[in-house]
């Protein structure tokens, strides 16, 4: 009786297997034919792309999960930043800044249609910002958003907004990838809110998303009514591929035509690729700057020969090259001179010196005694802690290396690792000693970088604090943002610049950049000016 | 077994409770505030009244107390809120992941129980030989090689090799064989083990002996006894280890660009998406709840011993 029984649940847990496991197979085979098709529509004119995370929603006016490159190949700016900082007419092919730089006026572009075939004119950019303007409160990182008084359509394809007060960076801020950029009426909701979604992803850029399947990959097919230089390439595929090792081994198998940002496989990878010589690879000029900053604020670091000294024993020019492989570049100054108003700067370059260091140490009151290896000063050790993002293999090797290298002037560095909403929230409260930091890049710096320290509850404003020209260095910065007259933007950005690195409690370590890696029928490739653009401009790919 | 079953989904409570009790504390103990992480992963620097309305958006600035019976509360009405991060709603955001990593979660499970199965009987049987051997090397191998790195070698010769297999991507079988290895391979090790090892003990048994005695053909005291006594513990291995199935489905997801729920959860844990985390832990906590007593139930049928204890003296 009971055998029977026995037997039977067996058999049928056998066979509750069988069926999933057919099911299974069932729901893939459909599947099968489709993906087959797929692989022969990988020609010659399609580009095949990775990135960590899924494209998103492609709202031009939200932050996450969107991702800017994806948004940046649909929707497009007034204006584009372009190689050395330079803004160009993009949407708008001229403008004019009223003398009391509070008037803007853009001639827009005529001819340019969105993707469903809808007109791009001076209404749908006055819509574009209202909806922008109505969730004021989430662009307010952005200087000019909360200055705009009124927006107006003077005509068919003139557009005007007036602000409280000037703002000089307001065409620079209008190049980022978000939220200013244009999406055509049918893609707006009922109630013109875009803050809660969109319906349709249509924009006037030159590619047009086809398909998208969430977490697995994208297609956008090339834009044929663009008004602008029409892509070579058909079709872009971006794979979602979260993981950096697999992102490498499918580009090795060539499933992969392009792998393109910072950060996206590990130096190892890039360079054990680049020794193949199977590929082609490249560097691009710098978009951001990793520093170190020093908490003025903290009994140790406020003296100016202690912060010093530890920049005169940081032997940047190795330690950037043996960490970053030379993928990153040695940063004399705090902005590279590549971003507007940087050319200029005039700050004396430290170059290591160990003696110097030890002396300034000296100096200082920091002595080393007699049979230890950490200086002390009044009985205290001279013990630092330097904060990194643990997930960041760069930051972590330099801080080991940093711990290695100012053990030798007798400096003890505890360094201590964090995940990144930890790391911005111990800055931004003033809770650390020392923390890396990277600049926003272009096209947000310089104003955005110095309006940063200026503000308080972000790190730096509390990190300079013992700064004795703080006071003045404020106001320069709240000066500058508002100045009409480009010569004396110009001196105010060189004094600026100049003296905050002078101070030397915000040491530029390297020259971010990013990194493109791709097969050999794959040609003209360019790194976009804008650190947050896509890169398929111009893109070829077969003969 | 009616009331059996009946007494055990009660204790389904309390153990519920105690888990959201659980995550609830553990996220906020943690010190990092779900807005700014929001912001920080949107590449903002957040303004403080930025800050101030994310807080408020997602309910943050409420006493802690509120917060937590709010959550118990949709919780029991099977409503997980929404997902700080997409706006969208949780369960929505999860639902449409789930089937990627049931489908994974079921192939390893198949091939864990149609790998182990005859390797750790034989292996059992014939202790010392060849079979035994490589039975043993496996279940080393499998227990030892962190999955991580078992993918990538899969990944390195199955496909950038041997160019048999995907190397990443969901959509064909060919898609899912190298995934649900990897997956399977710590399962195999173990099950193996446990199989041989109880075969083993079985062998010791006076049954066997008695069995033999009575001139029962090997093939059949091996088959109809030794193996179904043996299989029980493996059983019980089983139930325990579906919701481990689930949990070590986020790094083969990972590896594999499989887009399953495992890979969303490591983005949620990233992004201090607080209800995605919360709906996972549930989840995982009602996986296990649920196989363990499945898994109960089901050894009642095999064993019947185990029903009747206690009732013996009725």
């Amino acid at each position: 009786m009971l055998h029977t029984k026995n037997k039977k649940l067996v058999l049928l847990i056998f066979i509750i297997f069988l069926t999933v496991s057919i099911v299974l197979i069932g729901c893939t085979s459909q599947s099968v034919e489709k993906s087959e098709a797929d692989a022969s529509t990988e020609n010659s004119h399609m580009i095949t792309f990775s990135w960590p995370r899924d494209v998103g929603e492609m709202n031009p006016h939200a932050y996450n999960p969107s991702q800017m490159f994806a948004q940046s190949m649909v929707y497009e700016p007034l204006v584009s930043y372009e190689e050395g900082g330079e803004l160009k007419p993009h949407l708008a092919e001229s403008w004019e800044v009223s003398d009391d730089g509070k008037e803007y006026v853009f001639n827009l572009r005529q001819g340019v249609k969105f993707s469903d075939g809808s007109n791009f004119n001076a209404e749908i950019v006055k819509k574009n910002f209202d909806t922008i303007l109505d969730n004021g409160d989430r662009h307010s990182w952005l200087g000019f958003i909360p200055l705009i008084d009124q927006t107006e359509v003077v005509d068919e394809y003139t557009f005007k907004f007036t602000l409280n007060e000037p703002y000089y960076p307001t065409i620079q801020e209008l190049a980022n990838v978000r939220p200013v950029r244009f999406l055509g009426e049918a893609g707006f909701p009922e109630d013109g809110d875009t803050s809660e979604g969109v319906e349709q992803p249509i924009g006037t850029g030159p590619w047009v998303l086809e398909e998208h399947k969430v977490d697995q990959y994208a297609t956008f097919k090339r834009n044929e009514d663009y008004w602008g230089e029409h892509p070579s390439v058909e079709q872009i595929k971006v794979k979602v591929i979260p993981d950096a090792e697999t992102r490498v081994l499918a580009f090795e198998k060539g499933e992969l035509d392009v792998i393109f940002g910072e950060g996206v496989i590990n130096i190892d990878a890039f360079n054990q690729l680049k020794s193949t010589g199977s590929y082609e690879t490249s560097i691009s000029e710098p978009v951001a700057t990793r520093i170190l900053v020093m908490n003025t604020n903290k009994e140790t670091l406020s003296d100016i020969k202690v912060r010093q000294a530890l920049h005169y024993a940081f032997n940047k020019q190795e330690i950037v090259e043996s960490v970053t492989s030379n993928l990153e570049e040695k940063a004399d100054t705090i902005l590279s001179t590549n971003f507007p108003y940087t050319s200029n700067v005039e700050a004396t370059t430290i170059d290591y010196d160990v003696n110097k260091a030890e002396q300034l140490l000296d100096d200082a009151g920091w002595k080393m005694p007699e049979g230890k290896d950490i200086r002390e000063k009044d009985g205290k050790p001279l013990e630092i802690e330097l904060m990194y993002n643990s997930a960041e293999s760069i930051q972590k090797i330099m801080a080991e290396a940093l711990q290695s290298e100012w053990a030798k002037i007798g400096v003890k560095l505890n360094i201590d690792g964090v995940e990144l909403p930890t790391q911005v929230d111990r800055f931004n409260n003033n809770e650390f000693e020392m923390n890396f930091y990277s600049t926003s890049g272009a096209p947000y710096d310089p104003h955005y970088f110095i309006n940063i320290v200026a503000t308080e509850g972000f790190g730096f404003r509390e990190a300079i604090s013992s700064y004795p020209n703080k006071d003045e260095l404020l106001s320069q910065i709240a000066t500058v943002q508002q100045t009409t007259d480009e010569n004396e933007r110009q001196e105010l950005y060189t004094s600026i610049l100049g003296s905050l690195q002078e101070q030397g409690a915000i040491v530029p370590i390297s020259y971010i950049r990013q990194i493109a890696i791709y097969q050999k029928d794959v040609s003209n490739f360019s790194f976009p000016a804008n650190r947050d653009a896509h890169p398929f401009t111009g893109i070829h790919i077969g003969e | 077994m009616g009331t059996y079953i009946v007494k055990r989904m009660l204790t389904i409570v309390p153990i519920f409770l105690i888990a959201t009790l659980i995550t609830f504390g553990m996220i906020h103990l943690s010190p990092v505030d779900p807005a700014e992480a929001y912001l920080a992963a949107a590449n903002i620097q957040p303004t403080a009244e930025m800050l101030a309305q994310k807080r408020q958006e997602f309910g943050l600035d409420q006493p802690l107390l509120v917060q937590y019976v709010n959550s118990v509360i949709q919780i029991s009405k099977f409503d997980f809120g929404v997902s700080y991060v997409t706006n969208k709603p949780v369960w929505e955001e999860v639902s449409s992941r789930l089937p990627a990593t049931i489908e994974l979660t079921l192939a390893s499970l198949v091939i864990a129980i149609v790998v182990s199965i005859p390797l750790g009987f034989l292996a059992g049987v014939r202790k010392n030989k060849e079979i035994d051997h490589f039975s043993r090397f496996l279940s080393y191998f499998g227990a030892s090689i962190p999955s991580f790195w078992f993918g990538y070698l899969l990944i390195f010769f199955f496909s950038v090799k041997l160019d048999l297999f995907p190397v990443e991507g969901i959509g064909t079988w060919k898609h899912l064989v190298l995934p649900a290895i990897t997956l399977a391979l710590p399962l195999i090790a173990l099950y193996t083990r446990l199989l041989r090892a109880s075969v083993l003990e079985n062998l010791q048994e006076p049954y066997v002996l008695f069995a033999r005695t009575r001139g029962i053909h090997e093939k059949s005291i091996m088959g109809k006894h030794v193996l179904r006594s043996a299989i029980s513990p493996m059983i019980t291995g089983l139930g325990m280890n579906l919701g481990k199935l689930m949990t070590g489905a986020i790094i083969v997801e990972a590896v594999f660009s499989w887009p399953g729920f495992g890979r969303y959860f490591i983005e949620a844990i990233f992004n201090r998406d607080v209800p995605v985390i919360q709906c996972y832990v549930l989840l995982a906590a009602g996986l296990f709840l649920i196989s363990n007593l499945i898994v109960d139930i089901i050894q009642m049928y095999i064993d019947p011993r185990i029903s009747r204890e206690g009732r013996q003296f009725q």
